[in-house]
């Protein structure tokens, strides 16, 4: 047996999503009053064709992918953190952290650690004028939003 | 000369000292708000209400308006740059625009952009003057019926933004429609797609979604690349001058959007960013070069940076002359008319022309305006790309954030966030493009809505789509726009077997 | 201050102060400790941030409160979100929050957990009513024909800016069921929003718009393609509405509110309510507040915590009713 190709393997994972979009199509609720075209019409010709557009993706030549470079020598020799994919985790995790901590801490607080933190991870070395930059975006942004603007930003621990 | 004495009448309201002082200040306040990702120009102007309590009717909508287009102008400097779209307006721009900038040509985008807006701009007050108080009636002419068939013919354009495969572009499309639809149904009432939760009842944000496939998602790849400290400096900026047979070639574009830009934003619901899509996906039609649309083609950033700015103007056509909102952004507008004592409607023009002639008169200083502000800052502007990457990378994060929270005031919203910056992610890696999502997620609702409102008008009657001339040329447009490409292919099929 | 107006704020007083224990009446002195967040369940624009935001204004200006009222707004779901997020903060008297029909229409389309009921009412503030309008050009002259024609042809398409279920649409089917018509022969189309509504009517997609008086106000002078033929209120309303016969003078007895008012948390301390019931009613005795509703075209018409909580039930019942009638009534 072959090994599937990168588009059969997508197909049949768009097909999996298919099948579960319209097993929660099927599930919506009749209109009590008479629609010509209720709820449910549009999703289920949604899922139907985004089945259909699976199976033909399963049928088509993958062509040249849009996968990074293959990973070069100096790259793997970097530490577990630093390597490509995990630069995407963390910063994931540091974006799920935030979004957690923005209310309980503070707008002020959470913006300036991300943005400061990050700029770090990311190998900014230079940690004054990393501190400056994101205090001077952040501190903006926000006078700008409950002062300018009077829309309300959560002020967390800090006072103001 | 009837349009000429009003004008000079306009000109007189508008070059007051305090209201040139109003177009300076809303124009300079709405390229700021433009350019931040997520402060949309819908909350700037809601906010503003209460500042404008108090003034003259004609300097209050001068300054709000300036608000409104200096903001769709800014807007495109984020999605050129960051390739973040500052309001939604400007996703289209960021196609070709960051691609440009990529390239190091980050100040001629910038130029094309600002002399596209301006021309977009004034090309369209010049037909708000002329031909507004007649266009009423084109405006109202748009039932569900019509709505249904433009909608259709601008996701025909799916097929032209989906260039390397037909198939994922199609992909791509159906799942921005299923995206677009989540939520309550306002046919019925019913929810679809919510998971049980109420963050979910409204559907997902636009803005939510073009921030994560388009800049979360730029982000991650570049982390991905090795985007680390590393990167070779390069000369970001580039020169702002634009050649003559670059000013030849951008010349078509920006007409056709310009035209084409002021009538979609004069029906109601449609507004800037459906005209800037569909600007976009026209010129891509017509252009020998289609191909290398989405890659960095200056007439692909033309085009929808022109019809963008185009509707904005066209939008005050049904507010002014009907008195009836076409987008978020006007009703506001209309609600602070209303507390100022001005009912805009069919009989404004002869009760406060001061109001209607003066705005327009404005338009063309705020447009100047616009310009003039603008072009010198630009290489200043663009300097943004000469900071550090890691340092850039994580001030794109933040804005991202901070632009999708400001808007929705939600935490859930900013994990969706995250989730459509790995969708998108995913989604470049495989090769599936995003302009088809974002295309049908804008139109997929709007589709859904107005057919099933048609044919609950008709009692589920089909034929009211092709009883009505303008729906009927509308969907042979699409026909056509669909048949032709298909057609030219299999015929180039045919020769290439035959030689 | 006046004799009648501190009298009048004394029976506005007595009536909640008598509602609640004996022991509460004497700790009359209760003030906020700190900002109040004063939520609008919507994003900014709207009806309720426009009340929230006008009123946190005309108490700041008027200087009737110690403390700031900080205007945030929590959108989503039609005002489900804030709702959910409010109704976590049992007690908490520096919560306060915009509310309208949709508080007991939402729930009662099965999209929300919480209602009126768990929550604190403070007082009913302004209130404004539906109309219906037809074409200028249109045979229907008044709303008599208007329920003859629908008689003939329940297919006659009245356009509305909400969805089934919801305000614009119970408005009209209660009307109709008061008018001898079955509430669900009304072939109700929902638009985003009224300005869209109206704009079908003019250019003629949809027979008739129901929608609220003070949106469509604006496009009833003279020389307008759209006319109204009946208003929900109980008496003609001014402006350029005196003309509009209410619904009651032609025969059909129904009105219909579109009331907005502020509410708080759940169980909120009765000294807190009392507090705040004091703080509005001064408000809209200020010049400021007068001038601020006569822009924005609002009606007057408040009732203390106790008065509002039984119109509320009333509400509830009433709404409840239609929509049994429409086959609508979830559960």
């Amino acid at each position: 047996m072959t090994r599937l190709n990168s588009n059969q393997i997508l197909g049949l994972i768009i097909a999996l999503l298919a099948v579960g979009y319209l097993a929660m199509a099927f599930q919506i609720p009749d209109f009590p009053l008479p629609r010509p075209i209720d709820s449910d019409l549009f999703p289920k010709v949604l899922g139907f064709t985004l089945f259909g557009l699976a199976v033909m993706l399963f049928l088509e030549k993958p062509k040249d992918r849009d996968i990074p470079d293959e990973i070069g020598p100096e790259e793997r020799a970097k530490p577990l953190l630093l390597r490509p994919w995990s630069r995407v985790v963390i910063t994931s995790l540091a974006i799920v952290a935030y979004a957690l901590l923005l209310v309980p801490v503070g707008f002020v607080l959470t913006s300036l650690a991300l943005s400061f933190g990050l700029a770090w991870y990311f190998g900014y070395r230079r940690h004054g004028v990393n501190l400056a930059t994101s205090l001077g975006v952040v501190l903006l942004l926000y006078l700008a939003m409950t002062r300018g603007m009077d829309v309300y930003l959560p002020q967390g621990i800090l006072p103001f | 000369m009837d349009a000429f004495n009003n004008l000079m009448y306009g000109f007189g309201i508008a070059l007051e000292p305090t209201n040139i002082a109003y177009v300076f200040i809303g124009v300079f306040a709405g390229t700021i708000i433009g350019m931040l990702p997520g402060l949309g120009p819908i909350s700037a102007l809601a906010l503003m209400i209460p500042v404008t309590f108090a003034m003259e009717p004609s300097s209050g909508l001068i300054l709000m308006a300036g608000v409104y287009y200096g903001a769709i102008f800014g807007g495109s400097t984020s999605s050129i740059l960051l390739n973040a779209p500052g309001v939604a307006g400007t996703v289209a721009t960021a196609f070709d625009g960051y691609p440009m900038a990529r390239k190091g040509l980050a100040g001629k985008a910038l130029a094309i952009a600002a002399y596209a807006s301006f021309i977009g701009g004034t090309i369209s007050v010049v037909f708000l003057m002329l031909v507004a108080p007649v266009l009423g009636r084109v405006a109202v002419s748009f039932g569900p019926a019509e709505y249904f068939a433009l909608m259709v013919l601008g996701l025909t354009a799916v097929v032209t933004l989906s260039d390397k495969s037909l198939v994922k572009g199609l992909i791509a499309a159906v799942v921005g429609v299923m995206i677009s639809i989540m939520g309550i149904d306002l046919q019925t009432g019913t929810e679809r797609y919510t998971f049980g939760t109420t963050h979910l009842l409204d559907g997902i944000d636009f803005l939510v979604v073009a921030l994560g496939v388009f800049a979360l998602a730029e982000v991650f790849y570049m982390l991905l690349r090795g985007g680390g400290g590393k990167e070779q400096p390069r000369n970001a900026i580039g020169s702002l001058r634009l050649s003559r047979s670059e000013i030849k070639e951008i010349a078509g574009p920006v007409g056709r959007s310009s035209v084409l830009g002021f009538f979609v934003g004069v029906l109601p619901g449609a507004g800037a960013t459906v005209a800037s899509f569909l600007g976009y996906s026209m010129e891509k039609r017509i252009a020998k070069d289609g191909d290398t649309f989405g890659k960095g083609n200056i007439k692909g950033l033309a085009a929808p940076e022109t019809a963008n700015n185009a509707a904005c103007t066209g939008s005050f056509v049904p507010l002014l002359i009907l008195g009836v909102p076409g987008s978020g952004t006007t009703a506001v507008l209309l609600g602070a008319l209303l507390v100022m004592g001005v009912s805009p409607g069919p009989m404004m023009l002869e009760q406060r022309p001061d109001v209607f002639w003066g705005v327009i008169a404005s338009m063309y200083i705020g447009n100047i305006m616009l310009l003039v502000l603008n072009l010198p800052l630009i290489p200043l502007i663009a300097k943004i790309l000469d900071m550090p990457r890691p340092l850039l990378l994580s001030l794109i994060l933040i804005f991202c954030m901070i632009g999708v929270y400001g808007t929705s005031f939600s935490v859930f919203d900013l994990l969706l966030l995250l989730g459509f910056g790995l969708l998108g992610l995913g989604m470049r890696l495989f090769g599936f493009p995003a302009a088809p999502l974002i295309l049908a997620l804008i139109l997929g609702n709007i589709m859904e809505e107005s057919m099933r409102r048609a044919l609950q008008i008709s009692g589920g009657d089909w034929s009211i789509f092709i009883d009505k001339p303008i729906s009927l040329a509308l969907l042979i447009i699409a026909v056509l726009s669909l048949c032709l490409p298909l057609v030219k292919k299999v015929i180039l099929q045919a020769r290439q077997t035959r030689g | 201050m006046t004799a009648k107006n501190s009298l009048k704020r004394l029976t506005l007083l007595a009536l909640p102060l008598a509602a609640v224990a004996a022991s509460t009446a004497h700790a009359d002195e209760w003030a906020p400790t700190r900002s109040i967040e004063y939520i609008a369940p919507a994003n900014p624009g709207g009806g309720w941030d426009t009340l929230v935001r006008t009123t946190a204004r005309v108490i700041q200006e008027e200087g009737l409160a110690e403390r700031n009222f900080a205007a945030i707004n929590v959108p989503g779901g039609g005002g489900a979100v804030a709702w959910a997020q409010i109704a976590r903060d049992s007690g908490n008297p520096h919560k306060l929050f915009a509310a309208s029909p949709p508080i007991i229409l939402v729930p009662l389309a099965g999209t929300s957990r919480y209602d009126h009921s768990d929550f604190t009412p403070i007082a009913r503030l302004i209130t404004d009513y539906s109309i219906v309008l037809v074409s200028a050009d249109s045979d229907y002259e008044s709303l008599t024909d208007l329920v003859e024609a629908i008689r003939d042809n329940p297919g006659l398409s009245v356009g509305g800016g909400s969805a089934p279920g919801s305000m614009d649409h119970i408005a009209m089917a209660g009307m109709a069921s008061a008018a001898g018509l079955n509430a669900s022969d009304i072939n109700y189309v929902p638009f985003s929003g009224g300005g869209e509504a109206m704009t079908n009517l003019m250019g003629g997609h949809v027979e008739a718009v129901i929608t609220g008086a003070g949106e469509a106000s604006g496009q009833l002078e003279e020389g307008s393609d759209i006319r109204a033929i009946g208003v929900s209120a109980p008496e003609r309303m001014g402006g350029v509405l005196a003309d509009v016969p209410t619904y009651q003078e032609q025969g059909i007895d129904y009105t219909f509110d579109i009331w907005r008012g502020v509410m708080g948390a759940p169980d909120m301390p009765a000294e807190a309510v009392a507090y705040y019931e004091d703080l509005f009613a001064q408000m809209l005795e200020t010049d400021g507040w007068a001038s601020a509703r006569d822009q924005l075209g609002w009606i007057d018409a408040y009732q203390g915590s106790e008065e509002f909580g039984a119109f509320l039930d009333e509400q509830k019942e009433q709404f409840s009713e239609v929509l049994s009638e429409l086959g609508l009534r979830g559960e």
